[in-house]
């Protein structure tokens, strides 16, 4: 009983990154549609921001969070302005340009570092509770916390600022918004600049925990698509549960089944979810269904 | 070497292989193909460095067959790029030999293009046995191999870690953990066979993704088997995970074997030394060695740090300097770079050496 | 679009067209290195086409056949290592299961459109990968499968890498061949028509549903088809080979993309641009700098999606038109 306790706190915790890692994704995806190939690079960029600061000016990876997001929101300000914004008509070569990004993020660290792996260590998080056999790190639970927290405030942002509006207008129909006289290129912009900012600030907020090289954000990446999608594009809740759903699937799979098997096995959830429920947990209805051609 | 300097060298040797063809043959070329791009780019940069390092030495007392040695590097990280890059080192810039390679997929790949080019495929680094029992007329091995790996691992649990817990081997169990890719499998394969032999109770075999997010089950399912000796066999991100992971959970065998990485600052600085201290690894022989254990071992760490102004990121880049410095002698003591004889006098070194060793 | 041209003209074109891609063949067929990057480029110009089946014309943008492609490269190996049946003859069982398995997996997936299709897609790319790997008596495992070099026409197995270059040639052809039959056929006007407007095209009574299956059958046989010559010229095949994404999967559709989606030349055009640009970046710069080589292919890359936004074809197209309407 108390494994089958262990193993679901596991689960959950690792939902906890998931989640964390898809929150950018899911206000980029839900909004903008685009299958942004290079959001786990945007993680991966935020990891080796934590690192410079803790490298260079001896920050833990918590306080460097306070320099990496705005740099990670400027960078999304380029990035959407030069590659992103000038093919929004063309949302197929938008796929093409954001791999095209990954593959020049990825690379650009890889020449600076040559690809060594390295480590990024935290005094702050560095306690451990421990309830019989369960283990809960400080950094496994700061994210845990994170994601929540951001969850919440990103669900009021949505919810009761005028730009939050804008943003689940142009989630919903983007024809519609526009003709409500809302600038959808201006809510593309912010909307990008935000999920960039929360990828950076996953990337150092998960830091501590990973071995850092060019090519991690490939390991995020499909998982993030996952949990997005099965949690219902525009919903903050959903995606919040569908990293949770994810990370458990997981550590069940696992421990119970073959850690082998694990990712085959929530890949396979993942699909299956789909083919019946394609809206995923709590998304808008209808919105799997915007192809390519109406989304202009 | 800093920033500007890296930048400056890339567009010399960028130039210079766009010029390449024009170069006149007063030197001995050589190939060599590894990964430098991608996820085991560090590795690959790591061999070419430690041939690198060979080769500068052999230029300083003449180089090898009277002329200089110049190496020139093709990047290949699968199947496919390994034989574009043999064919382009071969036509483009007129190598006569090709080393490599950290991947076996690509040395398999590259060493088949090679034998079309009637060139000596050299391997220094790649595990996977079947690179030699092909019996290809070009291919020779100068590393370990994986069942090499996985014998050690086997005899330094039978005759280290036994006495060491005060148990007969027919006592010890184990718990053979691998990363699911060929290198992890292989090992892992002649590993289950080794510890069987021996006598030695494997509790389980478990395997998992190198780059999985969470490893979590993949210690709490060693810490329920209860071996007396947890084996691992993988790269550099899932063995710091575990070894955190097991830190968290709390989970202490009696002995942590690593296979193939464990031993570079990577770990070291993902995980405190207090932790490490007990730590088992197999693997290449490291470059600050006891001269007693690995003669010149200390030379090459110091050429190294002389070259690149830091320390080996990774041990398999002295398995890369030895394995060239071999090169260099067969193709001496055969006078010719030609595919046959090269491999008649790897042979006869091969035979002096093991007679030696004995 | 412009007015369909006749039949007689697009044939023309098209052997126009095939002589124009023979013609790098003939010039540097001395040269080896360039050999070799024209195999891969013929070999993925007729991937991407497949592709284009479903992926263009069809509007379902897959980014899963890399598991079609991987079923032929290992149905043709295991029937050659295990039964010595010719690859010739081996092809056709891993095409014909492709063409059956590929509808069967799309099919519950065809009501999602777009990027969700995509994404999905990607899954089943992944779920492939997990199993080729754990089921070692079928696929090798890790290890995966390797083909002794045996040269015989009956082998597929050559010592001259030219004969690879005419077959990977032929592969494009067919695959480009199949393509406009399939365009100009009833079911290519279906296609187009449930691309232009699915809900339009169910209301003028065209079943949809079955046109993208049949649709998705020929791309998965096609592809499958790739994969097997792609076998025999590695001859080690292995699972992180057949399921990279990067280099596979995901690879036909960005050529299609670059190249012109929905066209019947946008493909090959793609690939012509790709293939050549990576290898011969990889070739003269993959020694300096780690990566550095693909900083330039990424930067290529966004260049290309930001200057030519209907890819090679459409931008191609723009220049035709411009100059016959400057001429008039």
């Amino acid at each position: 009983m108390e494994t089958l306790l262990n193993v679901l706190v596991v689960g959950i915790l690792l939902g906890g990154i998931y989640g964390l890692v898809s929150i950018g994704l899911n206000l980029i995806f839900g909004v903008i549609r685009i299958v942004n190939f290079a959001q786990g690079e945007l993680v991966m960029l935020g990891m080796y921001g934590a690192f410079l600061a803790y490298s260079m000016l001896g920050l833990d990876p918590y306080v460097s969070t306070l320099i990496v997001m705005p740099a990670m929101f400027l960078f999304g300000v380029i990035v959407q302005r030069v590659a992103i914004q000038p093919l929004q008509a063309e949302s197929s070569m938008q796929i093409f340009a954001t791999f095209g990004l990954l593959t020049v993020l990825q690379n650009v660290v890889l020449v600076f570092t040559r690809g060594e792996g390295y480590s990024v260590a935290t005094k702050v998080a560095s306690f451990s509770i421990a309830i019989g056999e369960i283990r809960i790190t400080g950094t496994h639970l700061i994210i845990l916390i994170a994601v929540t927290a951001i969850s919440v405030l990103l669900h009021l942002f949505l919810q009761r600022t005028l730009m939050g509006k804008s943003i689940r207008a142009v989630t919903q129909d983007r024809q519609a918004a526009r003709l409500m006289g809302i600038n959808v290129e201006r809510t593309f912009m912010v909307t990008f600049d935000i999920g960039s900012a929360l990828a950076g600030l996953a990337g150092a907020l998960i830091a501590p925990i990973y071995t850092l090289s060019p090519g991690i954000g490939d390991n995020f990446i499909l998982a993030a698509f996952a949990v997005v999608v099965l949690g219902g594009l525009g919903s903050v809740a959903g995606a919040w549960a569908g990293g949770m759903i994810v990370g458990i699937v997981e550590a069940f799979a696992g421990y119970y089944i073959d850690p082998e098997l694990k990712q085959a096995i929530w890949f396979l959830i993942f699909l299956l979810v789909l083919v019946i429920r394609p809206t995923g947990l709590s998304g808008q209805v209808g919105a799997e269904e915007v192809g390519f051609r109406e989304q202009s | 070497m800093n920033i500007a300097g890296r930048l400056i060298s890339a567009a010399i040797l960028g130039g210079g292989l766009l010029a390449g063809t024009a170069i006149a043959q007063d030197s001995v070329r050589i190939g060599a193909v590894n990964p430098y791009s991608g996820p085991l780019a560090l590795y690959g940069d790591e061999l070419a460095r430690g041939y690198q390092l060979a080769i500068n030495e052999r230029n300083a007392k003449g180089g090898v067959l009277g002329k200089r040695i110049e190496m020139i590097r093709g990047d290949a990280g699968n199947p496919q790029q390994g034989i574009a890059a043999v064919d382009q080192l071969v036509t483009r810039d007129k190598v006569e030999i090709l080393i490599g390679t950290y991947i076996s997929a690509v040395s398999n790949a590259a060493s088949d293009a090679a034998l079309r080019h009637q060139k000596v495929y050299w391997d220094t680094n790649a595990l996977a046995a079947e690179l030699t029992e092909r019996k290809l007329p070009n291919f020779v091995r100068s590393g370990p191999h994986g069942a090499n790996f996985a014998e050690m691992s086997v005899r330094a649990t039978v005759e280290m870690i036994a006495p060491a817990i005060g148990k007969k081997p027919n006592e010890i169990t184990v718990w053979l953990e691998h990363e699911d890719s060929i290198y992890g499998k292989t090992i892992a394969d002649v590993q289950k066979v080794e510890f069987e032999k021996a006598g030695v109770k494997i509790t389980g075999i478990g395997a998992h993704n190198f780059r999985a997010a969470d490893l979590t089950d993949v210690v709490l399912r060693a810490r329920r088997a209860n071996p007396d000796v947890w084996v691992q066999t993988g790269y550099v991100p899932d063995g710091n995970l575990m070894l955190r992971t097991a830190r968290e959970q709390g989970y202490k065998p009696k002995m942590i074997l690593f296979v193939g990485t464990g031993d570079t600052f990577e770990t070291l600085d993902a995980l405190d030394t207090e932790y490490l201290e007990g730590l088992f690894v197999v693997s290449y022989p490291r470059p600050d060695v006891a001269e007693k254990f690995g003669p010149g071992a200390a030379a090459y760490l110091d050429s190294y740090r002389k070259a690149y102004n830091r320390e080996p990121v990774a041990p398999q880049g002295m398995a890369a300097f030895t394995g060239m410095h071999m090169l260099l002698d067969a193709v001496a003591a055969a006078g010719t770079t030609e595919m046959t004889k090269v491999r008649a006098a790897a042979k006869q070194l091969s035979d002096r050496l093991w007679r030696e060793v004995r | 679009m412009s007015a369909i041209p006749s039949t007689t003209r697009t044939w023309c074109l098209y052997a126009g067209g095939l002589l124009v891609t023979l013609l790098p063949l003939a010039v540097l067929s001395g040269d080896l290195f360039w050999v070799n990057i024209l195999i891969y480029t013929y070999l993925f110009a007729g991937l991407a086409v497949a592709w284009n089946i479903i992926g263009g014309f069809g509007g379902q943008f897959s980014l899963g056949h890399g598991v079609f492609f991987a079923v032929g490269a290992y149905m043709t190996a295991r029937l050659y290592l295990g039964w010595e049946i010719s690859p010739w003859l081996g092809m056709i069982p891993g095409a014909l299961l492709c063409a059956t398995i590929g509808p069967l997996v799309f099919w519950p997936t065809f009501r999602l459109k777009g990027s969700f299709f995509a994404i999905a897609t990607l899954a089943f790319n992944e779920v492939g990968l997990v199993m080729a790997n754990y089921l070692h008596t079928v696929t090798g495992g890790p290890r995966g499968l390797q083909i002794p070099f045996k040269a015989g026409l009956g082998n597929m197995i050559f010592a001259d890498q030219c004969i690879w270059a005419l077959i990977m040639f032929g592969f494009m052809a067919l695959c480009v061949a199949i393509t406009i039959v399939l365009m100009r056929s009833r079911l290519g006007y279906y296609l187009l028509a449930v691309r232009e407007d699915e809900e339009a095209a169910h209301a003028a009574g065209i079943d949809v549903t079955r046109v993208k299956l049949r649709d998705t059958a020929l791309s998965a046989a096609l592809a499958s088809i790739g994969g097997s010559l792609f076998a025999m010229y590695i001859r080690t095949i292995d699972p992180p080979t057949l399921f990279s994404l990067a280099d596979i999967g995901v690879k036909f559709a960005l050529i299609a993309l670059i190249g012109g989606i929905g066209t019947i030349i946008g493909p090959v055009l793609g690939a012509f641009l790709i293939i050549p640009a990576e290898s011969y970046l990889r070739a003269v710069m993959g020694g300096g700098l780690p990566g550095l080589h693909l900083v330039v292919m990424g930067g290529v890359m966004l260049l290309a999606a930001l200057f030519m936004r209907r890819g090679v074809a459409g931008a191609l197209d723009a220049l035709w038109r411009r100059r016959s309407r400057s001429a008039s």
